[in-house]
């Protein structure tokens, strides 16, 4: 980086650090905002972390606040809820992980497919906005399409099918699959939009020398396209991965009811719920660590394990 | 490049069979019902928000509004609970996307003058951010120590900056001929000079990509009015819609036209189609705005998941 830049600007002379300091007095002071901001919404939370250790008590403050070791992993790898609040946040990221992650690739590879430049557009601007409005738009549309008084579902049930009205926002049993069916119908445009730059980027002798070879549309697409993504694809998947105990906060808070609690708790909302709801703090604070932890100890692995089957790394 | 491809593919006449034919067919009609299904559900709230409630709740309107009507617009915009929200939105959206920008600039601007003393180790300590957090909780006992949770600045100062945002800035500016830069010095102007006059005016795609996802994430989030603030004169209204949605689900068993609430004065409305309105007021902002600045982000997406 250093050299690229003293080539671009080539009659930098070698000052010393003092004298260049103060000739970027002027971009320090600039940086002072950010700088601040970052120690205070970033940096102090971390710091706050020493809570999970901690029995706070409001008036003493993080730091004078006794300390109690481990008593909280202790409570969490005990507490009746642990394996439920883990299993849930599995099963969806799961879900997600096996359904709306492939979705965006096979769109992608179906829409480099379409030769009409205008109908390729117009197919890509609809897909993007159900990326763009919040997820109480989108649950808003879920109750209202789905809703059992006269909802577009259930009418179709009813009239033509002659089936009987379904409560599906509120019975147990559809709270998994309308949980991923609306993660991808809200994310699988926007998700085109990396695989779709990849995939330009695919050298178009490829294809000549397939088609040379007698490799129709679909060949070229499994031979030549796919393996051409696959770094990108690589990449995004340990992304995923190292998310997987997030299950998307938003989307669950809001799906979430009395009926499907059982099978709709996870850890983040467990953590508001006991932090923000009860007041326990110390706890929340150390099921949120414990959390963290898991989490990049998941992306850590994804990503060996992906270097050495692959090559692929993000780091 | 995309074309290129295409081209090749298009020269090639000999291999135009049948399993072609039929699958260039499938191919068209799964994309035309997957913009279907993806845009019919705004089109089906839209036109309830335009049609009578009782009328639309009896079912049977589908393409377009069976009852015309505005008192869904008039009955929402005469609550002052939900125009007091929007208000708050309107407030944070706008304030927040402002400051948002002229912050970011001045970072992404320091962070992007590659002869800075210490760079490497200011970018890292940015970049750490992205990777460790504290968490929700010492986030929120923050928040209340501060004193924002009974604040309306809880909505701007927390997301100033994003380190995501900083980058496509920074990427951009990074594209930007260093001789202007040394142009405008010799010529006189200062580093504030060359930033505003000369910087932020050649940069005006990257500026509306970030003003898009800055505003959006503003006018979307629901979460911190709903988990973080204490004071319900400050909902915004997404916020106010998710209360909403969680009462109506609360009195499931009540069908639309029988419910005792205090909507009933209404004669055509009912609380459902109030909530259209509603939804409709919350989305149609960015219905109007995104697909013009399809060129911008769609390039700050790639830039994003370049640089990882």
């Amino acid at each position: 980086m250093t050299r690229q830049a003293a080539q671009n600007i080539p009659h930098v002379r070698r000052n010393p650090l003092r004298v260049r300091i103060v000739r970027h007095s002027a971009i320090y002071f600039m940086l002072l905002p950010a700088a601040v901001w970052f120690a205070v919404f970033c940096y102090q939370p971390m710091y706050g972390v020493l809570l999970a250790f901690k029995d706070y008590k409001f008036n003493m403050g993080i730091l004078r606040s006794p300390w109690v070791g481990l008593k909280y992993f202790n409570q969490f790898l005990f507490a009746a809820e642990f394996w439920n609040v883990i299993r849930n946040t599995l099963v969806i990221s799961v879900l997600k992980l096996a359904c709306s992650f492939p979705a965006p690739i096979i769109l992608a590879l179906l829409l480099n497919e379409v030769q009409n430049m205008r109908f390729k557009r117009v197919v890509q601007t609809v897909s993007y906005l159900p990326h763009f409005v919040s997820w109480v738009v989108v649950y808003s549309l879920l109750t209202i399409v789905f809703t059992p008084y006269g909802g577009l579902v259930n009418s179709l049930r009813t009239q033509v099918f002659g089936l009987e009205a379904m409560y599906y926002m509120g019975e147990k049993q559809y709270f998994y699959p309308m949980a991923v069916l609306s993660d991808i119908w809200k994310g699988v445009g926007w998700g085109t939009i990396v695989y779709l730059s990849a995939i330009t980027s695919v050298s178009p002798e490829l294809y000549e020398a397939a088609i040379v070879d007698g490799a129709g549309r679909l060949r070229c697409a499994w031979h030549i396209t796919l393996p051409g993504i696959r770094p990108t694809i690589a990449i995004l998947f340990i992304l995923a991965t190292g998310g997987i105990l997030n299950a998307n906060t938003d989307q669950v808070l809001l799906m979430q009811q009395p009926a499907n609690m059982a099978i709709s708790q996870i850890v983040d909302t467990y953590v508001l719920k006991i932090g923000i709801r009860e007041g326990r703090f110390g706890y929340a604070t150390a099921i949120g660590l414990f959390k963290s932890v898991f989490s990049a100890a998941l992306m850590f692995m994804a990503n060996a394990i992906s270097k050495r089957v692959g090559e692929i790394s993000i780091w | 490049m995309a074309r290129t491809q295409g081209a090749v593919l298009r020269s090639n006449r000999i291999r135009r069979s049948f399993g072609l034919r039929a699958f260039t067919t499938f191919n068209y009609v799964f994309l035309v019902l997957f913009a279907l299904i993806t845009f019919y559900p705004f089109w089906y709230i839209l036109i309830a928000s335009f049609n009578m409630g009782r009328d639309f709740a009896r079912g049977g309107v589908y393409l377009f509004p069976r009852a015309f009507t505005l008192d869904n617009y008039k009955k929402a915009f005469e609550n002052k609970q939900i125009v007091d929200a929007f208000l708050i939105s309107v407030g944070r959206t706008s304030l927040g996307v402002v400051l948002g920008l002229f912050f970011t600039s001045l970072m992404s601007y320091g962070i992007h003058i590659r002869t800075l003393p210490g760079r490497t180790g200011i970018v890292l300590y940015f970049f750490i951010t992205t990777i460790v957090s504290g968490g929700m909780i010492p986030y929120f006992l923050l928040l209340r120590a501060l004193g924002l949770t009974k604040s309306f600045w809880i909505y701007v100062w927390p997301s100033i900056f994003s380190f995501y945002n900083m980058i496509l800035v920074r990427t951009y500016f990074d594209g930007i001929p260093p001789e202007l830069r040394e142009s405008a010095r010799i010529d006189g102007a200062g580093e504030w000079r060359t930033l505003l006059q000369i910087y932020l005016p050649t940069s005006v795609p990257v500026l509306a990509t970030i003003a898009l996802f800055i505003g959006v994430g503003h006018w979307n989030d629901w979460f911190t009015g709903a988990y973080y603030v204490t004071n319900q004169k400050i909902m915004p209204a997404a916020t106010l819609l998710q209360k909403i949605l969680l009462e109506a689900s609360s009195q499931q068993s009540i069908k639309p036209g029988q419910e005792s609430s205090i909507y009933v004065q209404a004669v055509s409305t009912t609380p459902q189609s109030m909530q259209m309105a509603f939804v409709m007021i919350l989305t149609m902002p960015i219905v109007v705005v995104y697909p013009f600045l399809q060129k911008y982000y769609v390039k700050g997406v790639m830039v994003g998941s370049v640089k990882g």
